[in-house]
């Protein structure tokens, strides 16, 4: 398969304080340590790790909204490290979707109105964007809800119009950052089997945070992450459904 | 665009108390605006009325020499040949009137008292004929032209307390003639005039123009006053008199009201300076108190502006959006204090209000406000851009968020 993502020695340190990195008191955190990984089209990957393990950060960095430290991360084979500001943009725009733990849909639009946002900021026609609305709120069983704004939905039916919104402009890589933290158990593995399905019939890669290990059962392949470092890479070959 | 638009316009009405308040705040900026300019605006229109059928008329003519020299001695700049001007203005379209003036001054006497007078003589049938306002008086009447007694005499009612007259009673007059000889004529008081005008009535005099010419033993006249049938007609009869006066053989020259009313432009132009300070205030007011909203506003939609950049949204879109958001309620403003202050206007327009008389004159004035389409479409594009300059710094700041950062703001 082709690959997707290459993450190269990759290292994220924060700063602690205000203190210029010139000084000698300037001190800072590490969030990822030299981690690499490797993921390609059609995947679908689970990092793993406790809280403050570096997940986000990871997730972050693939995703084109943090840089790294060092190392470098080459995203469809564009170095991203060497990107704009703009052209950063405009690559998640066109080739990533998000899906966030805590929903982030925006509040004053319907859900089909949510899920048609990123076909609004690529300038695509109504009548098409229409057309794959429907299609999206269709493959995630909420057409009926479609004019819906989001307070008036569940947190499973919210999260699933964020899968929606995330794959309607037919994205290269999905990033789902805790997805199932903010849902009860069933809404959580309803959810998951839902970015498995989109993943299997539409061959998109999905790349998902967790730390809650049921959900891990239900992953072909595993990266786990504790204090920034990668310490296993496990692929479970045709994956396991419960 | 227009889903953009649909997003800005729900967006303001999410904290609906907070944009109540900032809509009452921008309105009332806006009404405060227009109950004051039109406020301002009626008493511009009531003076400038007041100025041209008080008597100055909406065009006055004159010897190109009454305004190039001094007179030396009485009328040596006026119009000769005034009766023929006079004919040939009044054939003009808009042309009420004509009458001839005649501006002189002297001492006036009761036997025991002397005092200075500006005196005017008018033709009676002429100056009706323009169709100013009627004269006020505290007692007795007008002039006769075809009086054939003694020489009738109007009066300002603070010479006639200084004199200590009543109608009925005469005075002398002493003036200049034409020669530069000393002349003087008793007149019998007719009328005491209330001009509303404390120094005018202090020293007016007025009486008839054969009267005054043979005072002065001249039959010129100052000038030509012109009465028009509407004051928005002034430019246009003025432009069309002019190149008539330039055949004539004495050099005459056209002023209009505006050239000739000093107080009316000393008042027009102190009150439009007090307007747009006050413009200025409201201008200051809508653009701090709206930046800490906007500031607020984005502050609570941090995490939300972080997942819209997350997918890739333009920063200059997100800038957009606050600039829009801040425009529409700019708008929305605007509509509540038009509506809003031309209630008020109403309602004060029918409140039969009066205000003291203003310095100079003696009657009182009506607390009354126009309604005007330029200050309703002005108050609103300050308020409107106000907001619009408000929203540029939380705009800007929303832009720049750092995405990762936004996202895990709660």
């Amino acid at each position: 398969m082709d690959e997707l993502v290459n993450v190269e020695a990759v290292s994220r340190r924060f700063p602690l304080d205000n203190i210029p990195a010139h000084h000698p008191a300037h001190s800072f955190v590490s969030a990822l340590s030299d981690a690499s990984l490797r993921v390609s089209a059609g995947e679908f990957l689970a990092i793993a790790g406790p809280s403050g393990s570096g997940k986000t950060t990871l997730l972050n960095l693939i995703g084109c909204i943090d840089k790294p430290t060092s190392g470098r991360i080459l995203v469809d084979g564009v170095d991203t490290s060497k990107l704009k500001p703009g052209s950063m943009s405009a690559l998640r725009r066109e080739k990533i979707g998000f899906v966030f733990q805590t929903f982030n849909l925006i509040p004053v639009f319907t859900a089909a109105e949510n899920v048609e946002y990123p076909l609004l900021i690529q300038s695509v026609g109504s009548r098409e964007r229409r057309k794959r609305v429907a299609e999206a709120l269709d493959s995630v069983g909420l057409s009926a809800r479609a004019n819906q704004r989001p307070d008036l939905l569940s947190g499973g039916e919210r999260q699933r119009v964020a899968v929606a919104r995330a794959i309607v402009h037919r994205p290269a890589l999905v990033l789902a950052d805790e997805p199932t933290a903010n849902l009860d158990t069933h809404n959580a593995t309803q959810l998951i089997d839902l970015m498995h399905g989109l993943n299997r019939r539409l061959g998109l890669t999905f790349i998902f945070s967790t730390h809650d290990a049921r959900l891990l059962e239900h992953t072909e392949r595993i990266v786990r992450l504790t204090d920034g470092e990668v310490i296993s890479d496990t692929t479970i070959q045709g994956g396991s459904r419960g | 665009m227009a889903k953009f638009l649909l997003l800005a316009f729900r967006n303001i009405f999410r904290n609906r108390r907070r944009t109540v308040m900032t809509l009452f705040m921008v309105g009332g900026g806006v009404a405060g605006l227009l109950l004051v300019g039109g406020f301002f605006a009626r008493m511009f229109w009531g003076l400038r009325e007041h100025t041209i059928n008080g008597g100055l008329g909406h065009i006055q003519i004159f010897t190109v020499d009454h305004f190039n020299r001094d007179e030396v001695r009485a009328l040596d700049t006026g119009i000769d040949n005034w009766r023929q001007v006079a004919a040939s203005v009044k054939t003009g379209g808009h042309v009420r009137g004509v009458a001839p003036r005649i501006e002189f001054y002297g001492m006036v006497s009761n036997g025991d008292k002397s005092s200075v007078f500006m005196g005017t003589a008018v033709d009676p049938v002429a100056e009706n004929g323009l169709g100013f306002f009627p004269t006020t008086f505290t007692s007795g009447h007008d002039l006769d032209s075809k009086s054939g007694g003694e020489v009738e005499a109007l009066i300002g009612k603070g010479l006639a307390k200084s004199m200590n007259v009543k109608v009925g009673d005469g005075l002398t007059i002493l003036s200049m003639t034409s020669d530069g000889a000393l002349n003087g004529v008793d007149v019998e008081i007719v009328g005491i005039v209330d001009s509303g005008i404390a120094e005018m009535d202090a020293r007016s005099l007025r009486i008839t123009l054969p009267a005054a010419q043979r005072l002065l033993q001249s039959d010129r006249v100052t000038n030509l006053v012109v009465g028009l049938d509407k004051t928005e007609n002034t430019d246009q009869v003025a432009a069309e008199l002019a190149p008539r006066l330039r055949g004539l053989p004495q050099q005459l020259v056209l002023k209009k009201w505006i050239d000739l009313a000093t107080y009316y432009k000393q008042v027009r132009s102190l009150m439009s300076t007090i307007f747009v300070f006050l413009g200025v205030i409201v201008f200051f007011m809508v653009l701090m108190s709206s930046v800490n909203t906007l500031l607020m506003t984005m502050f609570e939609r941090t995490r939300e502006i972080g997942t819209m950049l997350a997918m890739g949204t333009p920063r200059a879109w997100i800038v957009a959006l606050f600039m829009l958001e801040a425009t529409l309620i700019g708008i929305l403003g605007a509509l509540v204090g038009v509506l809003a202050g031309n209630l008020l206007g109403v309602l004060l327009n029918h409140s039969n209000l009066n205000l003291p008389p203003p310095p100079g004159f003696t009657v009182p004035m009506s607390f009354e406000v126009l309604h005007v389409p330029s200050l309703m479409v002005g108050s609103s594009l300050l308020v409107i851009v106000s907001l619009a300059l408000a929203s540029i710094l939380p705009a800007i700041r929303a832009s720049r968020l750092r995405i990762a950062e936004a996202l895990a703001h709660v």
